[in-house]
This record gives C-alpha cells, sequence and structure tokens, in this order.
C-alpha cells in the first residue's frame, strides 16, 4: 500500500535521506526509530511535502500513485496524514472553522459530498466525545492556549475526521506524560483498521508499549539499516542505538 | 486637474492650480450662503495660494504626493452626492443649514483647522475651506440615545473634485452611531472634512468604510474633541482609491474621555494608503488606544504614522497603539512611523509595530489538512485582520466589514489587480 524507494531528500543542499527504501501494508502499523539526527523528522515532512525539502531521486506511491509530485493538501485528499511533532498555533482561526474547511476541501477533493454546518458539528461531537475533547476547546483558536497533550489530541482529532488511508506520526510522545500519552494512544488505536495504515516515527520504545507495531524499523544516517518485529524495540531501549548504528556505519 | 493659467501669476506655491481649479467659478455660483462662509471661503483659498497643496516635502506628507495624482487627472468641480438615511432626526444639511446656525457650531468652524496648525501642513483642510459649501451637520441634543444609525454615503463621479464638511455634535450623554461609506466610480478626488465635539459622557461610534474606485483619490481630515467621559470609537475599512489618506486628530479634552482609532487596510496593485493619527491626552485618567492591521499585495504602499501625545496635566493615561501589517508580495512597503511624546510622569503608554510574511508553518498546517494554497492563505488573512474587526462593537457593522474582508480575500487571485494611476 505505501512504498517508499531509494528516497534522497536534502535541506539546504546537505542530504539528510540517502536511499530509504521502506513499505507498508494496508493496515500495519510500523514504527521508525533512530537516534536524534538520523532524520526521522524530514521523512516526516518529506512524506507531507513541506517546502524547503527538496526529493532529489526515488519515489513515495500510495496506492501506486508517487506522492511527492503532489501539494501538500493533494496529499491529504490523496490519504495522507501527518500528525505533528509540534502542532502549530494559529490565532484567529477557530477550530470549527478549521475542521469544516479542511474536511470539506479533502471530501470535495475526493468526489464526495461537503457537509454542511450541522453535520459538521455533529461528526465533531461525536469524535470529541470519542477522544475526550471537551466542547469549549473547539471554540478556540486551532492550537491556541492548548497544553502539550490537547495539542496531540487535537491531532488525533483531526485524523479521525479526515479518515486517512496511511497516518505518519511524528514523535507523538515528545513532551507528554503518561496519562496524556495512553489517552493519544487510545485514540490511535481507536483508529486502527484494515484499510488504514500507520508510520510511528518515535525515538523511544515508550509509545510502543501503547501503539503496538507489526514492524520496527531502524533509521540511521538516512537509511534503514535494520527491521525486525515489535521485539526490537525492546532490543533498542536495552542496549541503545550505539551497536546498530556502529554496525551500519 | 487642469492647470487655471489665469491664477497662476498669483501663486507662490505652484501647486495651488491643482487644488483651486474653477474656484473663481464655483464662489460666483455658490452665492446662497452668509458672509461669514464666503470670508471662510476666501481665507481657505488665499492660504492655498500661499502654502499650495502638501507636498512630500512635509514630514507628515511624506509618503503622499497628492499633487502627483492631480496632475495625472484632469479633474472638475462638482457637487458633492450625499444620501443619508437610517436616524436621520437631528441632521440638516449644507449649505441651507449655514443660514441659521447656532454660534457654537458657527465659531467650531471659523475656528478650523485646528489644533494641528504647529505642523503647517494644514492645506488640504484649507482647500476645503476655500470650497465650503456641501456637508451635513448632525447636532444631537443631550440625553438622547439612539438605536439606529445614521448612514452617510458619499458618491464621487467619474472626473470631478468635491469637498464635503461635515460638523457632529454630540451632546452630554448621548449616544449615536454613523456609518459613512465611501463610494466613487472613477478617477476622482474627494476631500473631506469633519469635526466632530463629544459632551460629557457622549458616545459616538464612528465607522467609515471606504471602497472607492481604485483610481480614485481620497483625503479623510477628522478632528474629534471629547469631553469628560465621553467615548469615542473609530473603525476605517481602507480597501479602495489609488491614493487615500485617513488623518485623525483626537482631543481628549476631558478627564476619564475614552477614544479608539482602529482600522484595516486591504491594498493591492499600485494603491497607497496613508494613516496618520495624532492623540492628544490633555486631561488626566483618559483612555486611547490605536490599532491598524494592514495586508498589502502588489506594489502597494502603506503608511502609518500614530502619535500620541500626553501633555503634563494628563497624569493616569493609558496611551496604546499598534500597527501591524501582511506583505503577500515582495514589492509591497509599508511605513510605519510610531510616536509618544509624554510630559506627564505617572502614565502607561506603549507602541508596537510589525511587519512580515504569512506565517509559513501554519500555511503549511493548514494544507497538510487538504486545505488547498489560495484557500489556506485565505484563511490565515482572514485570521490577522479579524483581530482588529472583532473590536468593532456594533455587531451590524461588523458583520459588514467581515464580508467585504471576505470579498476581498475570494477575489485576490493573483498578486496584481489593482490598476493604479501611476
Amino acid at each position: 500500500m505505501i512504498k517508499i524507494k531509494n528516497l534522497h531528500a536534502e535541506i539546504d543542499g546537505t542530504e539528510i535521506l540517502k536511499g530509504l527504501d521502506l513499505e507498508i501494508g494496508a493496515g500495519e502499523v510500523h514504527a521508525v526509530m533512530g537516534p536524534n539526527g538520523a532524520g526521522k523528522s524530514t521523512l516526516s515532512y518529506v512524506l507531507a511535502g513541506r517546502d524547503g525539502y527538496e526529493v532529489t531521486e526515488g519515489s513515495a506511491e500510495l496506492d501506486g500513485v508517487n506522492i511527492l509530485d503532489m501539494d501538500p493538501d493533494e496529499r491529504a485528499a490523496a490519504g495522507l496524514f501527518l500528525a505533528f511533532q509540534y502542532p502549530v498555533e494559529i490565532p484567529g482561526v477557530q477550530m470549527t472553522t478549521f475542521l469544516k474547511t479542511a474536511l470539506n476541501a479533502v471530501r470535495k477533493a475526493r468526489g464526495e459530498d461537503e457537509l454542511d454546518a450541522i453535520g459538521l458539528l455533529k461528526l465533531m461531537k461525536s469524535k470529541c466525545k470519542e477522544l475526550g475533547i471537551s466542547d469549549e476547546m473547539m471554540k478556540r483558536a486551532v492550537n491556541v492556549g492548548f497544553s502539550g497533550g490537547e495539542k496531540k489530541r487535537n491531532e488525533v482529532l483531526q485524523m479521525a475526521m479526515l479518515e486517512p488511508k496511511f497516518a505518519v506520526l511524528d514523535e507523538t510522545d515528545s513532551g507528554l506524560d503518561i496519562d496524556a500519552l495512553k489517552v493519544v494512544a487510545d485514540g490511535v488505536n481507536a483508529l486502527r483498521s484494515e484499510g488504514r495504515s500507520f508510520l510511528v516515527i518515535t525515538h523511544y520504545q515508550r509509545l510502543l508499549d501503547y501503539i503496538k507495531p507489526d514492524h520496527v524499523h531502524v533509521l540511521a544516517k538516512g537509511k534503514i539499516v535494520k527491521s525486525g518485529s515489535a521485539d526490537l524495540a525492546l532490543e533498542l531501549e536495552k542496549n541503545g542505538y550505539a551497536d546498530i548504528v556502529g554496525e551500519a556505519a | 486637474m487642469s492647470a487655471v493659467t489665469k491664477f497662476t501669476a498669483r501663486y507662490k506655491a505652484d501647486n495651488a492650480d491643482l487644488a483651486l481649479s474653477e474656484w473663481d467659478s464655483f464662489n460666483a455660483e455658490h452665492t446662497q450662503v452668509p458672509d461669514w462662509v464666503s470670508a471662510l471661503r476666501k481665507r481657505g483659498f488665499d492660504k492655498v495660494i500661499q502654502q499650495g497643496l502638501p507636498t512630500t516635502k512635509l514630514e507628515r506628507f511624506k509618503y503622499f504626493n497628492l499633487p502627483a495624482y492631480l496632475k495625472k487627472n484632469e479633474l472638475i468641480y462638482a457637487k458633492a452626492d450625499i444620501v443619508l438615511d437610517g436616524f436621520t432626526e437631528y441632521v440638516r444639511v449644507l449649505p441651507e443649514a449655514l443660514n441659521d446656525l447656532s454660534e457654537e457650531l458657527k465659531s467650531t468652524i471659523i475656528l478650523s483647522p485646528v489644533g494641528e496648525d504647529k505642523y503647517g501642513d494644514m492645506m488640504l483642510w484649507d482647500t476645503a475651506n476655500a470650497y465650503f459649501n456641501d456637508g451635513v451637520i448632525l447636532d444631537v441634543p443631550a440625553d438622547k440615545s439612539v438605536d439606529k444609525p445614521l448612514n452617510i454615503t458619499i458618491t464621487g463621479h467619474g472626473n470631478t473634485a468635491t469637498t464635503t464638511r461635515n460638523i457632529i455634535r454630540i451632546g452630554d450623554h448621548s449616544e449615536v452611531t454613523i456609518v459613512e461609506y465611501h463610494i466613487s466610480s472613477n478617477v476622482s478626488w474627494h476631500n473631506n472634512v469633519t469635526q466632530i465635539l463629544l459632551g460629557k459622557g457622549a458616545r459616538l461610534k464612528h465607522y467609515r468604510i471606504q471602497e472607492n474606485n481604485k483610481n480614485s483619490a481620497y483625503t479623510g481630515n477628522t478632528h474629534v474633541q471629547i469631553g469628560q467621559n465621553a467615548y469615542y470609537e473609530a473603525f476605517t475599512l481602507t480597501k479602495g482609491s489609488a491614493l487615500s489618506r485617513n488623518q485623525v486628530h483626537v482631543e481628549l479634552q476631558g478627564a476619564g474621555a475614552e477614544c479608539f482609532v482602529n482600522g484595516i487596510n486591504m491594498i493591492s496593485g499600485k494603491q497607497q494608503g496613508d494613516t496618520t493619527i495624532t492623540v492628544e491626552h490633555q486631561a488626566p485618567n483618559c483612555i486611547s488606544k490605536q490599532n491598524y492591521r494592514s495586508v498589502m499585495d502588489g506594489q502597494a504602499v502603506c503608511t502609518f504614522q500614530g502619535k500620541v501625545h500626553v501633555h503634563e496635566i494628563a497624569q493616569k493615561t493609558d496611551g496604546y497603539q499598534l500597527s501591524n501589517t501582511l506583505l503577500l508580495s515582495p514589492t509591497a512597503t509599508m511605513n510605519t512611523k510610531p510616536e509618544l511624546e509624554i510630559y506627564a510622569d505617572d502614565v502607561k503608554c506603549s507602541h508596537g509595530a510589525t511587519a512580515g510574511n504569512l506565517d509559513k508553518e501554519a500555511l503549511f498546517y493548514l494544507q497538510s489538512r487538504g486545505i488547498p494554497e489560495a484557500e489556506a492563505r485565505a484563511l490565515l488573512i482572514k485570521a490577522f485582520l479579524e483581530e482588529v474587526i472583532e473590536q468593532i462593537t456594533d455587531e451590524a457593522v461588523r458583520e459588514q466589514v467581515e464580508l467585504i474582508a471576505e470579498k476581498w480575500l475570494i477575489l485576490r487571485t493573483g498578486d496584481n489587480d489593482g490598476e493604479g494611476w501611476l
């Protein structure tokens, strides 16, 4: 379902991803772990299409279509979702306006009917309830004044509403205490389904206790240097990255 | 405007002819006015002869070149086209109302221009005196509270130069809302002077929606005197005109007076918008807030010159001034000149100015949620403007302004839709 082939990407002429290969089947959850500077966040931004990241070689296919040629909004319509490590605060844009605009843009691009205000409100309320997000949060501007936990729950809410085929979670555990982490992980787990794949990018194994991956990969120096089952994460937790990264180098 | 050659020999300032086109025939045709009005016209005329129009050599007009516009465009004098509706009970129309004006209002007019004489740049006001004929007087007695706003629509017709003088007096503890709509249809110049007097505890909401044709010129000169515990709320939306100036001078004269002088500029192409505000704190315990937000595209040029002048007597002043700007194109220019002049020692005053581009992180975030770039940009620009629009306390006007802002954003497809005049 997701096929990343020989992906090379650079920022300001510095190559960060150096031939990354990754395949994720429908409904699978893969984790990418790696030390700081391995290129984890770059991978998520390259997939989502952020400015400033230049793909010099390779492809990333979602259901057989290379998404790397698309604008970020087209990728979202095609079914990609990136849960940000640092969700952006947008003063002056209300959550409800934001969700309605996003959802209808995606529905329109997918050839579905747009939702009216009432339909949206209903959907939003039911999703909020599932994720334990208060209505009051929906009256605020996007991420403004949200706690770290609220911001991450808000990412999961957006994912739940946009119903992507492929979700990338970029260091979703960063800045969360254990209770907040559980809430977010429960939200993600509730969204797991046969047709939806996940790429969980994380530095620590902790998150993977709550979001159980089918496969774990180690990213170092811009490449996947080792792949294995969920046990690989435990091994990394115990021994650190030094051995594996050292082997690769 | 056509050069009136027969005057040239008498002119000391070489651009006075641009301002005084057809003044002789104007003066000869509009004679049904009291002597003091004739005298005021002559005084204005003489002043303009001496000083000409303001040029960019004057500090406060550094970024505002009206003579260049008038040289380029041939304009003829025309009577102003003013339509009134809504609350019109205490409204009278000029010049008829000049015949039985109260002594107080008469002297208010005669003494003008007031307050800003020290700058030596009040030529637009003198020009308005020279053509003093059209306008409205709103004289509301004490203790009247009006729900319905007074709507004033001023239309400028093609190739004309018009002048309006409005005098607004709100009696003690009265409350009034005025909404001005400025709509011109083509190349034209509208020079407006508004004098406002607020009695004790009076409240005036004064909104101005300027959607003039993009080839026109507009100069607004507003002078406000605010009495004890009175409240003045101004909001100006500037969207039209090739060249526009919104000059406001507020005097907080009674203790506990408050003023809010806010606005937004949305301009593009080769449009130029100038906002020049002076707030004088002349009494203790007064509050003044200036809050402007500008969005500019193409080669547009905006100027914000805001000044808070706190007199020695004005202890416990709370003065605030902020100008934020979004530059949507690398060729747009913002000139900002915030000033504080403080002679009292127990005051709270602050000012700030920013100019920048759209937040790229926010734009990417919105796009990553499926919102196409143009829509995401519009959402962010609207949010930027909203922070000032939401301060409009009249709900109906706030909604109108929001609609105008949204429409402007939707129409913004490229980076250059203004024809401009240069």
